[in-house]
C-alpha cells in the first residue's frame, strides 16, 4: 500500500478518542487504589506494638521511607514508560530512592558489624517476608496493570519491571509496619531479596497480562 | 524542533475528537519531516525500508493517538513512535532479509533452482551413453537416431535403411532395455 493511500485510509477510520491523563494523574489513581490496599493488609497482620517509637528513629523514618518512595517512583517509572514522547531517564528513576534505601540499610549493616562484629550480621528464617510483601503488592500490582494496559505498549517489558519495582516496594514499605523485624542485614536478605525476586517475576508476567499488540484498523487486520 | 509547526498540537487535539479533514492534514504534512528523521536515523536503509518504516510508525500513531498530551510538542511524541515502532520495522525486514534469497538475480526456470544440477547433467549423460552402448546393435542405432539425435521415423528410415515400423519396435525394445539397465524397472 502507498503511504498517501495508508493515510487517506487512516484518516477514514478516524474515531474520536479519550485522551489519557498525564503519568502524575494516573500515579494519583495508583495510590487511591494501592496505600489503603497496602495499609488494609498491615492492619490485618496487626500494626506493630512500637510503631510509634520507631517513627521517632530518623534511621526507621529514612529507611521506609526510602522503600515506600521506591514504589512511588517505580509506579511513575511505569507509567511514563509506556508513553513514546516520555525521555529514557525517567524510566530510570526508581533507581535513585532504591539505591537510598540500599545504602540505609548497608550504613545500618557496616555500624552493627563495627560495634558487633560479623556475628551481628548472621542471617536467619524470615520466610514470611516474601508472601506477606507479594499479598501487600497484590493490589498495586493489579492496578498497575490496569492503568498500562489503557496506556500505550511502548517500552511495555520496561514499565513492567518498574510497575514489578513499584507494587513490591510498596508492599515491603507496608510490611515494616507490622513486622517487628529490625535487624538491617534480615531488612536487606529477607525483604529487599524478596522486592527483587518479586520484581523479576512481575516483569515478564506483567508484560504477558499486558500483550505487546495494539488492535489494528479493520482494513488491515492480520 | 526546528521543523515542528505550532498548528500541528491543534490538528492532533482536533483529530482526537474526531476531525478526520484535520487529522488528514496533519499526516500529510508530518510526512516529509518524518521521512527526513527515519532516513537520519537508519541511514543505510534502502527507500522501501524507510518507507515500511514510516508506514508503521503512521499506524502507530493512529492506534496511539489517545495518548498524546496537546500541552507537549507534537513532533517528539511522533518521532518517540517512530523510534519503536518503525525501531520494530526495521529490525522485522532486516530479520526476513537474512532468511530470504532474492529470486530477481536467477533464471526464470525451476530447473535452475536445481543445486548441482551441471554434474548431474554430466553424470546422467554419461551413464545414459554407457547403457546405450551396451544395447544390441539393432536397437542402439534406432535409439540413437530417434532419441539421442532427435531424428524422425521416416529421417531415421532414410538415415538406416529400416523401416518405420522396425525402428519403432526397435526403439520402444531399446527403451525399455535402457530402463533395465539404468535403475532396474521394467
Amino acid at each position: 500500500m502507498e503511504t498517501e493511500q495508508l493515510v487517506a485510509r487512516l484518516s477514514a477510520d478516524l474515531a474520536p478518542v479519550r485522551r489519557l491523563p498525564a503519568p502524575g494523574v494516573r500515579l494519583g489513581w495508583w495510590l487511591l487504589a494501592s496505600v489503603p490496599a497496602a495499609g488494609a493488609v498491615a492492619v490485618g497482620y496487626g500494626l506493630r506494638p512500637d510503631l510509634a517509637a520507631r517513627f521517632a528513629d530518623p534511621a526507621f523514618v529514612v529507611e521506609f521511607g526510602a522503600a515506600a518512595l521506591t514504589g512511588l517512583v517505580g509506579a511513575y517509572a511505569a507509567l511514563c514508560a509506556g508513553l513514546p514522547d516520555q525521555p529514557g531517564w525517567k524510566l530510570w528513576l526508581p533507581a535513585a530512592p532504591m539505591l537510598l534505601w540500599l545504602l540505609t540499610l548497608g550504613r545500618q549493616c557496616l555500624d552493627v558489624w563495627l560495634r558487633i562484629g560479623p556475628r551481628g550480621l548472621a542471617v536467619t528464617d524470615d520466610l514470611m517476608c516474601l508472601p506477606a510483601i507479594a499479598l501487600g503488592g497484590l493490589v498495586p500490582a493489579l492496578a498497575i496493570v490496569v492503568l498500562l494496559r489503557r496506556g500505550g505498549r511502548f517500552r511495555s517489558l520496561h514499565a513492567c519491571f518498574c510497575g514489578g519495582i513499584g507494587a513490591a516496594a510498596l508492599g515491603a514499605a507496608a510490611l515494616r509496619l507490622y513486622h517487628p523485624q529490625d535487624a538491617a542485614v534480615m531488612v536487606l536478605v529477607w525483604q529487599v531479596g524478596s522486592v527483587a525476586l518479586l520484581t523479576l517475576v512481575a516483569g515478564p508476567l506483567g508484560r504477558l497480562l499486558l500483550g505487546t499488540a495494539e488492535r489494528r484498523p479493520g482494513f488491515l487486520a492480520r | 524542533m526546528a521543523d515542528e509547526n505550532p498548528e500541528w498540537r491543534e490538528w492532533m487535539r482536533a483529530a482526537q475528537a474526531g476531525d478526520q479533514a484535520r487529522y488528514a492534514a496533519l499526516l500529510t504534512a508530518v510526512l516529509p519531516p518524518l521521512r527526513r528523521a527515519a532516513r537520519a536515523r537508519w541511514p543505510r536503509a534502502g527507500a522501501a525500508e524507510i518507507e515500511d518504516a514510516v508506514q508503521e510508525t503512521l499506524l502507530a500513531l493512529h492506534l496511539s493517538r489517545h495518548l498524546y498530551d496537546p500541552s507537549r510538542p507534537f513532533l517528539p511524541f511522533l518521532f518517540g513512535i517512530m523510534r519503536f515502532r518503525g525501531g520494530d520495522a526495521m529490525r522485522r525486514t532486516r530479520r526476513a532479509a537474512t532468511r530470504e534469497t532474492a529470486l530477481d538475480d536467477l533464471p526464470e526456470t525451476s530447473a535452475a533452482l536445481a543445486t548441482n544440477s551441471k554434474v548431474e547433467e554430466t553424470l546422467d549423460a554419461g551413464t545414459l551413453r554407457a547403457a546405450v552402448e551396451r544395447l544390441p546393435p539393432g536397437q542402439r542405432q534406432a535409439v540413437a537416431l530417434t532419441k539421442l539425435q532427435e531424428m524422425s521415423l521416416e529421417e531415421a528410415s532414410a538415415a538406416s535403411g529400416l523401416s518405420v515400423t522396425a525402428l519403432k519396435v526397435a526403439t520402444h525394445r531399446g527403451i525399455k532395455a535402457l530402463r533395465k539397465l539404468l535403475d532396474g524397472s521394467d
